[in-house]
């Protein structure tokens, strides 16, 4: 092996999370959240719901040079809120300078997302409580081996649906914006200019912000650790993750695919999973991977009409 | 009662190797327990699997702590503490590891009590390693109490969503190391019953302090002092003549064992990358190439 080069200094990213955590090797959600939290910088508050995340911080170990509050699945957001108050009340009675106030981020996975932490991040953005919430959604159960949730896409084998979901993912972007937050996105650390891009306009906003981030997961997805970027790379070049904002009650695609038959098919994307292994053996399920080509080509549909 | 563990990393399929001994112990007539230690699932990282047979039914629970046959998917893990392999071995504990090492290199391992016996893994073929067969088959020989027709069973129910020639090659795999360690003749003796616990007069479940319960970490960056890079099966070596310093492994890398130097070029940290290749698969100039772990592990030790 030859030495490194020199070459002017270019800007990297400084790791804001330290090395050495016990995620899974090729874990899509630490990747997001790292960008994310070297985009944000060191002043974070995370509170975090049970979940895969849950790993970041073993005692007496952790990857954090900021705060870190661990909850229950069910209470983060409302976790957030009191976070949020008693950092508010400390710089009102200046115990807490203003420079070395913090961003609260609840970190939650998307069965805490969209299932039984849903109740208390509604209540926190009907008090439109400042904070930020970035939901790591690897659609489904990651951390106890894969079950079912109310994100896992139609047709996706799990351990508890082991001939594929019945039923269709449930749509947390739209849940939030029904609520019309300040900010929504949705990111995925495969589109790392995308995500950045998303992470700075949020920085400089005040109120409920949403960060919806696709994390490919090798374990649960039965998928090679390598093949983490390119899994989520696909998922937006093939329509099925759509890229969007909604910002002062505004809903943009921040990054449209090619149109129907000159962009990926969704089955490019299928069969890089084992989760999807039964829709193409031992017998071709032509019914339920045309349903979800369809769905994605209807959905895009939508977007072009609406201009 | 019989009872066994099997050691490996996650992804390796110790898991399947437990269920398809449990199914074949079953097919025997015994009443069997078989379960994975409930736990985060983490590719790589040390896990472990127990299977629990009897004549019979079984009221024993949790995880075995002193086994009469432990088998050892991976040999790296015989020198992680943390991996527990050679957690309550005694003297009559069969030890079943799968190495490519020759017998010689076990002999300064002092402190592994229990006899000794090695496999070798089967030849991966077209890309699949038939590891849980073959540890499968390990146990199922050194048990002493399972026919080649109800291992072979089992192996095919356990491995039914795959297609039917990877399930013969597994069967192959099982087989083999099966004719292999019989010739061995070293079984597996029995263990008690019961694991006798003198039941205690009185239980005092004291509340802990909320320092204890809910423990709070003053230090900053403390996962540093994991060595995740022993989790490690392939390790990525960045060409210096091809690489032109772009960056995009050190954004894609989920770990950041990827840093930046001065000069802007990245530089990977050993210590804690898990060997995932992302970099690798996302390299524009293809500078990143990779290399078996235990490879590279022997020029270190020539050059150090």
């Amino acid at each position: 092996m030859s030495s490194a080069p020199q070459k002017p200094s270019s800007q990297p990213l400084g790791h804001q999370l330290a090395a050495g955590t016990s995620t899974c090797a090729g874990c899509g959600a630490l990747q997001g959240i790292r960008l994310v939290h070297d985009i944000l910088d060191s002043k974070v508050f995370f509170v975090n719901a049970a979940g895969c995340m849950t790993l970041l911080s073993i005692y007496p170990f952790t990857p954090f040079a900021g705060a870190w509050l661990y909850t229950s699945m069910a209470s983060a957001a409302a976790g957030g809120q009191g976070v949020r108050d008693a950092l508010d009340i400390m710089l009102a009675g200046k115990r807490l300078p203003p420079q070395e106030d913090m961003q609260v981020v609840v970190l939650s996975g998307d069965g805490s997302a969209g299932g039984m932490g849903l109740s208390a991040t509604s209540g926190a953005m009907d008090r439109n409580l400042d904070f930020i919430y970035l939901c790591y959604d690897n659609e489904g159960y990651g951390n106890t081996g894969y079950q079912l949730s109310a994100a896992t896409p139609h047709g996706a084998r799990t351990t508890t649906s082991t001939s594929g979901n019945p039923g269709y993912k449930k749509e947390l972007f739209d849940i939030w914006t029904a609520h019309k937050p300040a900010y929504a996105a949705t990111i995925c650390g495969a589109e790392p200019g995308d995500l950045r891009k998303k992470v700075e306009t949020l920085k400089g906003i005040k109120g409920p912000r949403l960060l919806l981030a696709l994390s490919p997961c090798p374990t649960a997805w039965h998928f090679e650790p390598a093949d983490t970027i390119t899994l989520g790379k696909l998922a937006v070049a093939c329509g099925l993750w759509p890229l969007k904002e909604y910002k002062e009650g505004r809903l943009v695609h921040t990054k449209v695919p090619k149109k129907t038959g000159r962009r990926p098919q969704v089955e490019e994307y299928l069969r890089l999973q084992g989760r999807y292994r039964h829709l193409f053996a031992p017998r071709r399920n032509d019914r339920v991977i045309s349903e979800i080509q369809n769905r994605v080509d209807r959905y895009w549909e939508k977007v072009t009409d609406e201009g | 009662m019989y009872r066994i563990r099997f050691h490996g990393r996650g992804g390796q399929g110790m898991k399947t190797a437990s269920r398809i001994l449990g199914t074949a112990l079953f097919l025997e007539g015994f009443e069997v327990q078989d379960a994975p230690r409930y736990g985060a699932e983490r590719r790589g990282a040390p896990m472990f699997a127990y299977v629990r047979a009897h004549h019979k039914p079984i009221n024993e629970r949790g995880i075995i702590s002193r086994p009469a046959l432990v088998v050892v998917s991976d040999d790296s893990l015989l020198a992680m503490a943390a991996a527990g392999v050679t957690n309550g071995l005694t003297a009559a504990t069969l030890l079943a590891v799968c190495t490519t090492r020759p017998s010689s290199f076990y002999d300064h391992h002092d402190d592994l009590k229990g006899q000794l016996i090695l496999f070798r893994p089967p030849a991966s073929v077209n890309g699949h390693s038939q590891l849980s067969s073959c540890c499968a088959g390990a146990a199922a020989a050194l048990l002493g109490i399972i026919s080649p027709a109800n291992l072979a069973a089992a192996v095919a129910r356990e491995l039914d969503a795959l297609p039917p020639e990877r399930i013969r090659v597994n069967q192959q795999a099982a087989a083999t190391v099966f004719r292999r360690l019989t010739e061995n003749g070293a079984f597996v003796r029995e263990g008690a019953d019961q694991v006798r616990v003198k039941r205690p007069h009185w239980l005092t479940l004291a509340l802990d302090s909320a320092a204890l319960a809910a423990p709070a970490i003053h230090a900053a960056a403390t996962t540093l002092r994991m060595d995740t890079g022993l989790w490690r099966s392939q390790r990525p070596e960045i060409d210096f003549d091809t690489c032109t310093c772009c960056g995009l492994c050190n954004i894609y890398c989920p770990d950041g064992a990827i840093s930046l130097g001065d000069n802007g070029c990245p530089a990977i940290d050993y210590q804690h990358c898990k060997g995932c290749l992302i970099c690798l698969n996302q390299c524009p100039t293809g500078a990143i190439s990779a290399r078996p772990e235990a490879a590279a592990h022997e020029t270190d030790e020539v050059e150090a």
